[in-house]
């Protein structure tokens, strides 16, 4: 081999091999991270992927599945053209359209159900990407419906009322100032891989890391001093008989509590409910590890807790929960403290980069008022909060055609597997609505049942506007062409505005003229982000408010302090029941009839993170399908044991709205009677096990983390 | 520059990003059943004292200062490159015997079954030698797995080794 040929087979950039580094970012899990990509390009081919070093936040760094972008890219079921459906709805059968037959088709049934029935009749919905989030909103608006809804129905969101209702803003960790890190549910290297130095810095100048999990994670092997193996979905049992050992040691902080906090002579007497042996009871704890815990947070410094992204909310009494670790921060002055949890705002699409964007009055100032959203009466705390449809209602509303029929539905990335009782709703959605688009990178599972699917590209193809934390926004420059006939969703969307001919000149003018609306008041145009390949510094950024900032202005909250007491909850119809104090009820209060215990004893997790997976958009990329080729459910050892069940062995797993079949995964990392299992397999679904009103009655959100369910062995026969 | 991997069992999390990038670095057929040069381990090992040791690791070529491969090659496909002193290879004349696969202590030399020839990690000795970590190395987020000057890592005190993960797994077994 000459010099040359080793340089080449090597990926060695350079004129000799005509290997070029283009930069672009890698939009497969959150908008959190979106971490920068040097992507490794030759003859218009990407031939290898790396962390882009200089990119601001993730600084190199990509994870499992940002690694395999060429993987997923690449994907050999990639849609190649838009498609017209011509057999059953789910059957799969399509035929090759041209993107303007496509478009005309949807312009002019949308308008038919719109005309037939009203706008509010069709649904504007997108999965788990965000970026086109803004224009696919304004579009719903414009044509004038009300009924825009995301995938924010069951991830985050959730999170972020909880702390708009006890703080009126962000609670997120301040990690390096902090002397101790109290992990609820923190898993870290699996999901949030950008984390993971700054709570290892902590641990070496000395602080403590607590963890608390049901499943013995690499964190609480290789970050925690002390571990909690909490019983799935107990956490605000726990979080209130902490409270409890708080108060009585009076670790409280008075002079805090006197001025910044709401409620808290409430709080003190739901306590006194939570004595230690009862917590230990309810969460399958010791006391000794409960009393440590509650003592090292509240005393050895500034203290802040890890809220995972929607893992504690994805259980039925999961806000109430949330709040109630809320309440922990509160009591002992850790809000708007260095060291505890802060405020922090958002610049664009969840990042904050420090500068202000009008992307809100953007998306939601031609919001129509004449029509209830979907869901609104059944979650009012949500419809408060959250500019969106309730998606988690959609499966009722559409069988129940109440109040109004949903009779069209566009789709970007819709995945219903990510909604409980998956099929139901996919059979629901065949079954009511006169129209369904989808748009998509791969035929999933949902997509089959559309009468039109348009084919998306990656991030990689496209070019997009984001924002980054220390001050920078990005537009991104396509690395390469878009795969076969696959177009970057806004720039479909603003097509679709102009065929619908919608009142609203900006949207038709096109993606970027958005844009440089959004982004007016940075002193930077699309054009100035467009000269360069890298994120660029923002001139109106500015640093992060001290710490006490907000505190002192009067929390945005109704009563204006910290509302351990929530004014807001207080303020909604008694006729739903809910607690303005953060109490806790049992995670599976719906599904304790004694028939229900023994039919189905065991608790189902579901959606516990793989690191090399990211919901079902990465379950049928080669490489990483490769790294685990069956779908698996993990049992503890002893209940394994018990039923017969061996590694590997079939099984089948039901509840009561249905059965599915895996193989088993032997384990020690969690307690008896759970289950566990990652979502997103079409052939082995484990969201068509949760019950459709298995649901969190604050948020609106799923108990995908608790849930009924049993396991057997399963003989084919 | 002689350089050394290190290997630090405490950071590692077996997320398998140093699998997906060195398969994207040297285009392993994953899918069409071919084996990464590098593997990770999620392993749970129950102790005598009732405890469970949960070992998370990432192994490939361990860059043996006198590597049994080379020896064990009847037809000398393996050799050290002088540079970086990694084990490379090349494997024209190989004849598919897998004698170096079983004299190597760790199995590292994987045999290749599209074409029936060894195939291993070589420890981008070209991406070394052109002044960037292996491909592996670039892709762990936790800094579990390093490659080092070797005088930098003389230096360290060398307690980071890729065979302390050995070590370690003995002493926490209590035994």
């Amino acid at each position: 081999m000459t010099e040359l040929e080793k340089r080449i087979k090597a990926k060695i950039p350079g004129e000799d091999t005509g290997i070029e580094i283009k930069h672009s970012l890698c939009a497969i899990c959150s908008p959190a991270f979106h971490c920068g990509l040097d992507c490794y390009v030759k003859d218009g081919k990407i031939i290898k992927i790396e962390g882009s070093p200089d990119w601001p936040g993730s600084k190199g760094r990509v994870c499992t599945k940002g690694q395999s972008n060429r993987d997923y890219v690449y994907r050999p079921d990639r849609i190649q053209t838009p498609l017209k459906r011509v057999g059953a709805r789910g059957e799969g059968k399509f035929e090759p359209i041209s993107w303007d037959e496509a478009l005309t088709i949807i312009a002019e049934k949308l308008n038919e159900v719109k005309a037939k029935y009203s706008a509010h009749s069709v649904a504007f919905y997108s999965g788990h990407c965000k970026w086109y989030r803004p224009i696919l909103h304004r579009l719903c608006y414009s044509f004038g419906s009300v009924n825009f809804g995301t995938d924010d129905s069951t991830c985050f969101k959730a999170n972020d009322i909880a702390n708009k209702l006890t703080f009126g803003a962000g609670a997120g960790p301040n990690t390096p100032k902090a002397n101790t890190f109290l992990g609820w549910n923190y898993g870290g290297y699996y999901a949030k891989h950008m984390s993971v130095a700054g709570v290892r810095a902590l641990k070496e100048r000395g602080g403590k890391v607590i963890i608390i999990d049901p499943r013995h994670t690499p964190a609480v092997k290789n970050l925690a001093d002390l571990y909690l193996q909490i019983k799935p979905g107990t956490d605000g049992a726990l979080a209130l008989g902490m409270g409890k050992i708080i108060i009585d040691n009076n670790w409280i902080d008075a002079d805090y509590i006197e001025k910044y906090v709401h409620g808290y002579e409430q709080y003190k007497a739901l306590v006194q409910n939570y004595p230690l042996d009862k917590v230990c009871a309810i969460t399958g704890l010791n006391a000794d590890d409960i009393y440590e815990a509650a003592r090292i947070y509240a005393t050895n410094g500034p203290a802040t807790v890890n809220f995972s992204g929607c893992t504690q909310t994805h259980h039925i009494n999961g806000m109430q929960s949330t709040r109630a670790i809320h309440a922990l921060i509160a009591i002992t002055g850790n809000y708007d403290r260095p060291g505890g949890n802060v405020p922090g705002g958002v610049s664009y699409l969840h990042k904050n980069g420090g500068f202000t964007t009008r992307e809100k009055e953007f998306r939601e100032s031609l919001r129509p008022h004449d029509q209830l959203r979907i869901g609104e009466t059944r979650f009012p705390i949500w419809d408060e909060y959250c500019d969106e449809f309730h998606a988690v209602d959609l499966i009722r509303q559409l069988e129940e055609g109440t109040p109004y029929p949903v009779k069209a539905f566009v789709g970007l990335g819709l995945n219903a597997k990510m909604l409980p009782e998956s099929d139901r709703l996919l059979k629901a959605m065949a079954d009511n609505l006169d129209f369904f688009v989808d748009a998509d990178l791969f035929m999933t599972h949902s997509a089959k049942y559309a009468d039109i699917v348009l084919p998306a590209c990656s991030s990689l193809e496209r070019g997009e506007m984001k924002a980054y934390e220390g001050g920078f926004l990005a537009y991104t420059s396509p690395v390469i062409e878009p795969q076969f006939e696959s177009r970057s969703d806004v720039e479909w969307l603003c097509d679709l505005a102009r065929k619908l001919d919608v009142d609203d000149e900006l949207l038709k003018a096109g993606y970027e003229a958005c844009c440089d609306w959004i982004i007016q008041d940075t002193g930077l145009t699309v054009a100035d982000l467009k000269k360069s390949d890298m994120p660029v510094k923002v001139p109106t950024a500015k640093p992060a408010n001290k710490p006490g900032t907000y505190l002192a202005g009067g929390c945005k909250t109704r009563s204006g302090k910290i509302e351990i007491y929530s004014e807001a909850i207080a303020a909604v119809d008694a006729k739903y029941g809910l607690n303005p104090l953060p109490d806790y009820q049992d995670p599976l209060y719906d599904q304790n009839d004694p028939e229900m215990v023994e039919k189905y004893p065991f608790n189902m997790v579901a959606g516990v993170r793989l690191p090399h997976t990211q919901h079902s958009r990465l379950h049928e990329a080669p490489w990483l399908r490769s790294l685990r080729p069956d779908p698996l459910c993990e049992i503890n050892v002893e209940d394994a044991k018990r039923l017969g069940i061996q590694e590997n062995d079939p099984v089948e797993i039901s509840s009561p709205s249905g059965t599915i079949y895996a193989k088993a995964k032997v384990t020690h990392k969690f307690q008896p009677g759970t289950l566990m299992m990652i979502h997103g397999y079409t052939e082995a679904n484990v969201n068509n096990l949760i019950v459709s009103t298995h649901l969190d009655p604050y948020s609106g959100y799923p108990g995908f983390k608790s849930a009924r369910c049993t396991i057997r062995k399963y003989e084919e026969a | 520059m002689k350089h050394v991997f290190t290997f630090d069992p405490d950071k590692c999390c077996a997320c398998s990003a140093c699998v997906i990038g060195c398969t994207d670095q040297n285009d392993i057929d994953l899918a069409g059943g071919e084996q990464c040069f590098r593997k990770t381990y999620d392993v749970e090992i129950p102790l005598q004292d009732g405890d469970v040791y949960y070992a998370y690791l990432s192994t490939a070529c361990m860059h043996c200062k006198d590597a049994p491969c080379i020896t064990a090659c009847p037809v000398g496909c393996i050799s050290k490159d002088p540079d970086t002193g990694f084990t490379i290879y090349d494997n024209t004349a190989c004849i598919g015997c897998k004698s170096c696969a079983m004299a190597c202590p760790f199995g590292a030399p994987r045999y290749r079954k599209e074409d029936g020839k060894m195939v291993k990690c070589d420890g981008c000795y070209m991406r070394v030698k052109n002044g960037m970590k292996p491909a592996c190395v670039r892709a762990c987020s936790f800094g579990a797995i390093d490659c080092v000057p070797e005088d930098e890592y003389l230096a360290s005190g060398s307690n980071k080794a890729c065979n302390a993960l050995i070590d370690q797994l003995n002493l926490r077994k209590k035994i």
